[in-house]
């Protein structure tokens, strides 16, 4: 998915071996605790994706296979999580000049997407489904998904946990919500056979709520690009292993429901409600990463621009604001440009000093400011 | 710029009429809304009367009722001025048009129902004179009140032909026996002339006689200020009519014989009849009418009087309804009900929608007017904005110019034509397969479909690439093509992976397949396809040609390999190759930017191309399954697909992500690096820092630079020369902050950290505050 194959060349002198970049990567991975979260849980999932494979060969069972593979394309998921948390550290070069910092915005686009095209295919396969209900063997189904189920609520508790210990600014605001999720998630128990996702609408909400508060009230932060790398992933990934999880869910109670009370449209309903769910949850992640990637004006910045090309063109000496562009690198990183038409007898110096105040205040952290003469 | 910007301050503000807060209005809406369903409820009633009651004794009756309680309240004889005997002759004519008009009401709702009746009759005057303004007149209130207008056509046309009403084709065989007075036979003939249906002629006899009401009551808003308010001339009308209609009922009851058993037990059903459709409703009209605007009374009022008819038409022939009337209406008749159809549903949902829209007032005159004043005293244009701009747009007019765009340019014209032959070739396969009933092939029509979306969604990118820069977007929508493209990509991916993730297991138990259906589709699917592939490399070529020599040869390559596309399998390598090949020549000859297969095509290209490979894997898995029976082959030939869509979209998803994680363009790197080298030469030039370049789109490269420069060298011939280097290495979006030493030093250190930047910023104010102008430098 990412460009894994773009080395960065400091990394990357001659005499490099497979083993020590291998070791590097892992290095790099351990370094940072989200991503060192993002590798443990990808580790326990395609484990257990390789035990339910073999285990499905082994017992020539397609179900078993199929599902397997399924977990597999979550890892994917999960891959372009840890990759680009890892490579949003990667430090900037000549052809990076703004460094990989973007990758995190790229890696929750991603995330986004894909959630989508799964949405999308579990809708269609409930519409399948609603037209012509196929016999489902639930014989082998309980115990598979309770072991995804297991797999996923372990991913859960160390996001949520590591997003809680990595991000301290917004503990109240997401440990309350984290709560809430869990409530939510059990009493929303839909059945859905191919283990998909659910109410994580509310998760992604409370994400949500954390980041914006986030962009308000914290400027303490000693390393902005630590914490800006949880965000987008972290956001889509826990997306995801919410939806899984609740997937998981689904299926134990449409298997347990298909079992005791043979409702068997009860799960193509749930399949197209879930998927529903998830693609309205992650338009606002989309939404929000489609926006940093067009160079959108950054929303929070909305309101307060224009007060700033006003004073701006209240310092003496200016005549005009042209051209303003501003957006955002990655999660808090503002960037603008300006050009600055002035008279041709005002100090240039002060204006320029004097716009990067007004601009630094509202955080934009890399001004640049051209300044124009103004024909005579 | 200034009213750009003092435009972006009001943009959170909330503009547009000045209205009355609805709290104090909510108890004349209320009231209105009770009115309409009583009025719903007395059509119900009226129309069940008419069953049994004449015609014109029921109009006669109302009018009677009507003007004796009237007569009552308003005392029209005693109040106000007296009449003169011109005035008289008048008010005659008044009431016999009225008489004339409630029976050509009333004789529809006896053929259409009481639903229908409801829908067609009962507009408000203000939704109609806007509905013929817009029908009539040149000026006719904007593209939104074209819109209402073409929804109401499109209401009464649902009505005619889509309402399956059954019922009305029996009762056009048995009439029910109202035929024995002149009048309502010479309607029928009439209407039988015109050589529709029953209840269609009702319906075209409720459009008119509903155009002949507004007209009456336009034309007689001057008669009731002769006579001194609307209100008398109401009652006076009443009074008039009936005395107008007294002879004929007489007449009438003298010559027919009545089918009615008991006056008595139709007492209570006209006194509610009399008191619901014609005097409350026309009491709280007047009172609305004064209270709130017309158009608002209107739209509350029609949505109120149509969603209670949809109501009362689905509980009105209900057992439970039944019971409840028992005692006024024989068990037989209900058999005689209008069903409510689909068409009559839709038709009321679009009435509702075109009074809301006729029926809203016409935002005119907001173009560019002063709002007021900003905070530190400048005033406040609101210049119709972007997002003004597009809600005011005519959809006919949206359509045709975004048609326009289309076509307008190279790519969004491919994509446009493709995406036609895709859609003809995917309905066709729909309808055969609904046709035949044949599950494979709609499943594989709804596979079509889906594959269009891809089209569509590269169509749209090429639309909206040429959007133009806004406020909120600075930098323009060019980076859609790009996002377009590597979503296509991402998507190509995930398509990919399931089919290999299928075939593989399908390798491990092979599932007999159907044969005798797939090859004709894929066929046709394939031929569709190399439409495509020729189409769009036909785009690539041309693109490439405008460039320079170089993209010339790759150009012909990949002309050449579109020709020999006559064999399949030869052709799937070629158009393979083909792809690598233009991104190859992208990345290392073109010189100017732009140019050659952008990042959108390339997606859309991919995306056929993955097509294509589908359906001669199809093919050659069928063939071989047919001639040899290895059903081993289908998987196999799914797994090589797979394999070679993934490989094929990894550079255009490593181009697409390099572009999205702002990398210097390859293309241009070393031109770059050189301007670089040149900047540090130029005379005054101490040094430079942070220079950013990437690309945003197929043909903008955006920089930024800092440069350090001499304290005594002039700034603008600075920026003048650097801003020269850097365009001719391909920069056309440039800002460049000259820096002179002293403020080089004050900034970096003001950039250690962000808190300690916000703490100096703020002490900086608060100096700025003391001695504006010399504290910092």
């Amino acid at each position: 998915m990412l460009p894994l194959s773009i080395k960065d060349d400091e990394y990357k002198p001659a005499k490099f071996t497979l083993v020590l970049k291998l070791s590097g990567w892992i290095r790099s991975i351990l370094a940072d605790k989200t991503s060192r979260n993002l590798f443990f849980f990808l580790c326990l999932n395609l484990s257990f994706a390789f035990v339910e494979l073999s285990y499905g060969i082994w017992s020539n069972s397609l179900g078993l296979i199929s599902d397997s593979f399924h977990m597999f394309f979550d890892c994917t998921a999960l891959l372009a999580g840890l990759a680009a948390s890892v490579i949003s550290r990667w430090r900037s070069n000549d052809s990076f000049s703004y460094g990989y910092v973007r990758a995190e915005v790229l890696g929750g686009f991603v995330n986004g997407l894909f959630l989508i095209f799964t949405a999308f295919f579990i809708f269609s396969e409930g519409v399948e489904r609603a037209l012509e209900p196929p016999d489902v063997h639930h014989e082998r189904l309980l115990p598979v998904s309770v072991a995804g189920l297991l797999v996923n609520l372990v991913g859960i508790f160390v996001f949520q946990h590591g997003g809680h210990g990595h991000s301290h600014g917004e503990q109240g605001h997401g440990h309350s919500h984290s709560l809430f999720n869990g409530t939510a998630r059990e009493a929303a128990g839909h059945g859905h056979r191919g283990g998909h996702h659910g109410h994580e609408g509310h998760a992604h909400h409370g994400g949500h709520h954390g980041h914006s508060h986030h962009g308000h009230s914290h400027h303490d932060l000693d390393d902005e690009r630590h914490l800006g790398s949880g965000k987008q992933i972290l956001q889509g990934v826990l997306l995801h292993i919410m939806a899984d999880t609740l997937g998981s869910v689904g299926v134990i109670i449409s298997a347990l429901l298909m079992q005791n009370y043979n409702l068997m449209i009860a799960d193509p309903i749930c399949s197209m409600l879930i998927a529903i769910l998830i693609g309205v949850s992650v338009v606002p992640l989309l939404r929000e990463s489609i926006g940093i990637l067009m160079q959108r004006t950054p929303p929070s910045l909305d309101r307060t621009l224009p007060e700033c090309y006003q004073r701006v063109q209240q310092l003496q000496g200016v005549y005009n604001v042209q051209q303003p562009h501003f957006w955002t690198l990655c999660t808090d990183v503002y960037v603008g440009t300006l050009k600055v038409v002035v008279a041709p007898d005002a100090d240039a110096r002060w204006i320029l000093s004097q716009t990067h105040n007004i601009f630094t205040q509202v955080g934009v952290r890399q001004l640049y400011v051209q300044i124009d003469t103004a024909a005579m | 710029m200034d009213e750009k910007y003092s435009n972006n301050v009001l943009s959170g503000g909330h503009l547009g009429m000045v209205e009355v807060p609805n709290s104090r209005l909510t108890r004349y809406i209320v009231l209105l809304v009770i009115s309409k369903i009583l009025k719903a409820l007395g059509i119900f009633e009226s129309y069940d009367i008419l069953k049994v009651v004449h015609i014109v004794q029921f109009i006669f009756i109302l009018k009677l009722g009507s003007g004796v309680i009237l007569l009552v309240f308003q005392k029209p004889f005693s109040s106000g001025k007296v009449i003169s005997k011109r005035q008289w002759i008048k008010l005659l004519k008044h009431s016999v048009f009225s008489c004339i008009i409630s029976l050509l009401g009333f004789f529809g709702l006896t053929l259409c129902g009481p639903l229908r009746t409801l829908l067609l009759f009962e507009h408000s005057d203000v939704v109609v004179i806007a509905f013929l303004g817009v029908l009539f007149t040149s000026s006719g209130g904007g593209p939104s009140k074209t819109r209402g207008a073409a929804v109401f056509i499109i209401a009464v046309i649902c009505l005619l032909l889509f309402d399956n009403d059954d019922l009305m084709a029996k009762m056009a065989e048995h009439p029910e026996g109202h035929h024995d007075s002149a009048l309502t036979h010479f309607l029928y003939t009439a209407i039988a002339f015109l050589g529709v249906a029953d209840h269609k002629g009702g319906v075209v006899l409720l459009v008119v006689s509903l155009c002949l009401k507004v007209g009456f009551h336009t034309v007689s808003r001057k008669l009731s200020v002769e006579l001194g308010g609307a209100k008398r001339l109401f009652a006076l009308d009443n009074l008039v009519s009936a005395v107008v209609l007294l002879p004929w009922v007489i007449v009438l009851s003298a010559t027919t014989e009545s089918k009615v058993e008991s006056w008595s037990a139709l007492l209570l059903p006209f006194a509610m009849i009399i008191f619901s459709v014609v005097i409350l409703e026309f009491y709280v009209e007047a009172i609305c009418n004064a209270k709130m605007e017309v158009q608002r009374c209107a739209r509350y009022g029609a949505i109120a009087l149509f969603s209670s008819g949809l109501l009362l038409a689905n509980f009105w022939t209900h057992p439970l309804t039944d019971q409840l009337r028992s005692m006024s209406k024989s068990p037989q008749e209900s058999s005689t009900e209008h069903v409510l159809s689909g068409g009559v549903l839709v038709s009321a949902v679009f009435f509702m929608m075109s009074s809301s829209i006729l029926s809203s007032p016409s935002k005119k005159g907001q173009k560019g007017t002063l709002v007021g004043y900003s905070p530190e005293g400048t005033p406040l244009y609101n210049f119709m904005g972007d997002a003004l701009h597009h809600t005011s747009q005519s959809l006919p007019r949206f359509i045709k110019d975004s048609l326009k765009q289309i076509l307008e340019e190279y790519d969004s014209r491919q994509i446009f034509y493709f995406l036609c032959l895709n859609l003809a070739f995917t309905f066709v396969e729909l309808f055969y397969g609904v046709w035949t009933n044949s599950l494979g092939l709609i499943s594989d029509g709804f596979h079509m479909l889906f594959d269009c979306s891809a089209l569509v969604l590269g169509l749209f990118a090429a639309l909206m690439t040429r959007w133009k820069a806004t406020r909120i977007f600075s930098y323009g929508y060019g980076r859609v093509e790009i996002l377009s493209g590597f979503i296509n990509g991402l998507f190509l991916m995930v398509i990919a992976f399931f089919v290999f993730v299928e075939s593989v297991t399908r390798l491990v138990d092979p599932p007999n397949i159907n044969t005798d259906m797939l090859t004709p589709v894929s066929v046709g699917g394939l031929l569709v396809n190399l439409v495509g592939i020729c189409a769009f490399s036909h785009a690539h070529s041309h693109g490439g040609k405008s460039c320079s020599g170089h993209d010339h040869g790759h150009s012909h390559h990949g002309h050449s390999h579109g020709d020999h596309s006559h064999g399949s399998h030869g052709h799937s390598h070629g158009g393979h190759g083909h792809g690598g090949h233009g991104h190859g020549g992208h990345g290392h000859s073109h010189s100017s930017g732009g140019g050659g297969m952008n990042a959108n095509m390339r997606g859309v290209f991919l995306h056929i191309l993955a097509d294509t490979l589908g359906s001669i894997g199809v093919i050659i898995s069928t063939i071989l399954i047919r001639q040899f029976g290895w059903l081993i082959a289908d998987p196999i030939c799914s797994l090589f697909i797979a394999t070679l869509i993934f490989l094929s979209v990894i550079p255009l998803l490593k181009d697409a992500c390099e572009v999205l994680l702002l990398r210097i363009p390859p293309e241009h790197e070393k031109e770059l690096n050189n301007a670089l080298q040149k900047l540090e030469k130029i005379e005054g030039v101490l040094s430079y820092r942070d220079p950013h370049f990437w690309r945003h789109s197929a043909n903008m490269i955006a920089g930024t630079i800092h440069l350090q420069i001499m304290s005594d060298v002039v700034e603008q011939r600075i920026i003048q020369q650097v801003t020269t280097i850097l365009k001719d290495a391909g920069v056309n979006n440039l800002s460049v902050q000259v820096e002179k030493d002293a403020y080089f030093q004050h900034m970096s250190g003001l950039s250690t950290g962000f808190q300690d930047v916000l703490a100096m910023t703020q002490q900086i104010e608060y100096m700025k505050h003391l001695n504006d102008g010399t504290c910092i430098m």
